[in-house]
């Protein structure tokens, strides 16, 4: 760590004394150590630290460690540390298709889920029924299937020969099928049903703002009902949206069983590439290098998550309090 | 808009008038309001107190156009409305919680009303400076809803009612939710603020004293019904019904023998406490009668020799500072009268104490024959609050 003297207030007080000149003033009073209600905070931490550090801290640098190195003709893998294989992924325009294809699948899939999830999200938060535990309940009900079997139940629902073809050119409607699976449709649509019920409950849990009497009050003020769902529930419900949206596309981007088994081998997109290369073609540096660009996609939306989150609290505690 | 809100008076029939308005709600024994008869004066401020799940909320509801009735109807100025949607009714309504648009700032809260009927920018903000003035709050008007305290939002949503001049101003529970001292406060502020608009205005409380203080005339309800409508004086000294002396005020409801009429005033032979002379309701002779005695109205004097008034003997007393609650056996096995004396000049009596009970002609009151009365229901579901 070589500290600049002149940016040394900013920084904790380790750093300047390391590298502060002798002429430079006395550094700012370390706070005081070794507190009891500290120590315990620690201890109750350190289960948790322990096993983040194993499961996810290690292996993280391992796999960052592992992009820096270069595959050799043959498959064995040359310790080094160069950014030749970052270099090689970047240069080729196969994967960058791989990551637009990513982007644009989690886009639309996003997309799709919340528009489908909204209105049963909205209902089940405004329902008053004495059903209600029970509708969520049962709008959550498919997470108890494994999402291998879901998928395999959407093939059988999109394929040429499933239910949809048969019941369409049964009914003369069409003459050839139509492509729904091994195709990017199919992961589309298989991945939208298949991450519904997660939006729904990010979207149940994020619209506690909403309340009866506020769409009241908007309406005895005149508002009729359209004009009170584009005032009043969607600016209010929107923060709920926001973290459905985040949970969605997130999921996406890192799904794999899907996009595999319903692309029929046509859809490539992130995790099914890092998976082939790390397991059929033993390109471990290639996998590795994947993998940070998938850290790097992830980065940017959960920073633009945050900004807009940011932005929509802003309007119930006033920009004021939004700038501390 | 305002000059229509404002016009004279079309008839006598009164500003805001139900007729027969009843609410069923289905899958529930009984109605939750049974048929409500009411006419409320333009400009006029009308309480409707009641207990718990006595049907005001509802009743508001209706009028509001929040719960669709069951039967009756609902006019204004002698149109009818009862099948306007809310947001073509021009009432204002302040909810019990404010229900203000927390993603909104107090300005644009209040604006809300005018931008639906599309005043234009310039008076727009005229209006909404108006109203922020009215409720004293020309400070706050680039505040969030979160950053308010009670009696701010209070503020709010009764600017924000009444910025758009409604033909009625609906209150619901308006006070509940403040500490009693920012009650009384905010008691008072309604009170100018609706003297100041002119505006028709019911409230709903389950608060006596709120009703009594603060209205023109009061609407007393239970059970669905309305039991009597009156100025705070009719209700309070001459209650129609035992229901409304006990629930409006303490009493002591006293059940005894009508007599002979005389005049206004029939006699009641009272058991252990000989025969009042009461005005009120008309009982025919022989049927039981009910007599209300405010605990405040009964004196009471240190039990002397030779003098023929009633007597008790003083079971308890309660200090309460500006007056002593005392619980008073008459005779032996008479009734137990709650009696209140203020403290200071008075003499005081504890425990055990022989006391002769007195008091002006004009105390006891005839409320109702007990046939007359409502039969004794089982307790409504609590319906609490418009939202």
């Amino acid at each position: 760590m070589t500290a600049d003297p002149a940016d040394g207030p900013a920084r904790a007080p380790e750093d300047t004394r390391a590298a502060r000149p002798a002429t430079a003033p006395p550094a700012v009073k370390a706070p005081p150590r070794g507190r009891g209600p500290g120590r315990l905070a620690l201890a109750l931490l350190a289960p948790g630290l322990l096993a983040l550090l194993l499961t996810y801290a290690l292996p993280l640098v391992w796999v960052v460690r592992m992009s820096l190195n270069e595959s050799e003709e043959g498959g064995a893998i040359r310790q080094t540390l160069s950014a030749a294989t970052f270099g090689h992924v970047l240069g080729s325009g196969h994967y960058w298709n791989v990551i637009g294809q990513t982007v644009e699948l989690g886009v639309l899939v996003t997309f799709f889920t919340l528009l489908v999830s909204y209105p049963v999200a909205l209902f089940l938060a405004r329902t008053t029924s004495r059903w209600r535990s029970l509708l969520i309940a049962l709008a959550v009900t498919p997470l108890l299937i494994s999402s291998v079997a879901r998928t395999f139940g959407w093939m059988a629902i999109l394929g040429t020969q499933g239910v949809i073809n048969k019941t369409l050119t049964g009914a003369g409607l069409i003459d050839s099928p139509l492509h729904l699976a091994n195709n990017f449709t199919g992961v589309v649509i298989a991945s939208t049903e298949i991450y519904m019920p997660f939006a729904i409950l990010a979207m149940i849990s994020g619209f506690g703002r909403l309340d009866p009497a506020l769409e009241h009050a908007a309406a005895s003020l005149g508002a009729p009902r359209r004009t009170v769902f584009r005032r009043i529930v969607l600016p209010l419900t929107l923060p709920g949206v926001l973290t459905a949206a985040l949970l969605v596309f997130v999921l996406s981007l890192s799904g794999y069983v899907t996009p595999r088994l319903i692309g029929g081998g046509r859809v490539f997109v992130l995790a099914t590439e890092i998976y082939d290369e790390a397991i059929t073609a033993l390109d471990w540096p290639v996998a590795a290098v994947l993998s940070m660009l998938l850290l790097a996609v992830f980065g940017v939306v959960i920073t633009l998550y945050l900004r807009a989150q940011r932005a929509l609290e802003a309007r119930f505690t006033g920009p004021r309090e939004a700038g501390s | 808009m305002g000059d229509t809100a404002r016009r004279a008076p079309a008839g006598t029939a009164g500003h805001l008038v139900l007729d027969g308005l009843a609410k069923t709600y289905p899958g529930k024994d009984g109605a939750a309001v049974r048929g409500i008869d009411l006419a409320v004066e333009r400009g006029s401020m009308l309480a409707v107190l009641g207990p718990s799940g006595c049907g005001k909320s509802t009743t508001l509801r209706m009028i509001a156009g929040l719960v669709p009735p069951t039967a009756g109807t609902v006019r204004v100025d002698g149109r009818d409305i009862t099948d306007s949607p809310v947001h073509r009714r021009d009432m204002g309504v302040v909810f019990q919680s404010y229900a203000l648009f927390p993603h909104l700032d107090v300005a644009r809260n209040i604006a809300f009303g005018l931008e639906m009927r599309k005043v234009p920018k310039t008076e727009l903000k005229r209006r909404v400076d108006d109203a922020l003035s009215l409720v004293r709050l020309g400070h706050l008007a680039g505040r969030r809803i979160a950053q308010l305290s009670g009696g701010q939002q209070q503020r709010v949503a009764l600017a924000r009612a009444l910025v758009v001049e409604p033909a009625v101003l609906l209150l619901d529970e308006p006070l509940s939710n403040l500490d009693a001292r920012l009650r009384s406060a905010m008691r008072d502020e309604i009170c100018r603020i609706q003297r100041e608009t002119g505006v028709t205005t019911v409230f709903v409380t389950h608060d006596q004293q709120e009703a009594l203080s603060m209205a023109d005339r009061v609407a007393v309800m239970n059970h669905g019904r309305i039991e009597q409508v009156g100025t705070p004086e009719d209700i309070y000294e001459r209650p129609a019904r035992p229901f409304v002396a006990e629930f409006v005020g303490r009493a002591n409801l006293l059940d005894g023998t009508a007599g002979d009429p005389d005049g206004e005033r029939t006699s009641v032979e009272l058991p252990g406490l000989g025969t009042v002379s009461a005005a009120g309701a008309r009982v025919a002779r022989g049927r039981t009668a009910v007599v209300m005695l405010r605990p405040h109205r009964i004196a009471l004097t240190a039990a002397a020799p030779g003098t023929g008034g009633a007597r008790g003997t003083v079971l308890s007393a309660g200090y309460a500072g500006e007056t002593v609650a005392y619980r008073v056996r008459v005779g032996d096995t008479g009734p137990v009268l709650d009696v209140e004396r203020p403290t200071g000049a008075q003499r005081s009596f504890g425990p055990g104490a022989e006391v002769e009970l007195s008091w002006d002609p004009e105390a006891p009151r005839l409320v109702a024959a007990v046939e007359d009365s409502e039969p004794a229901e089982a307790a409504e579901p609590v319906r609490e609050s418009l939202s």
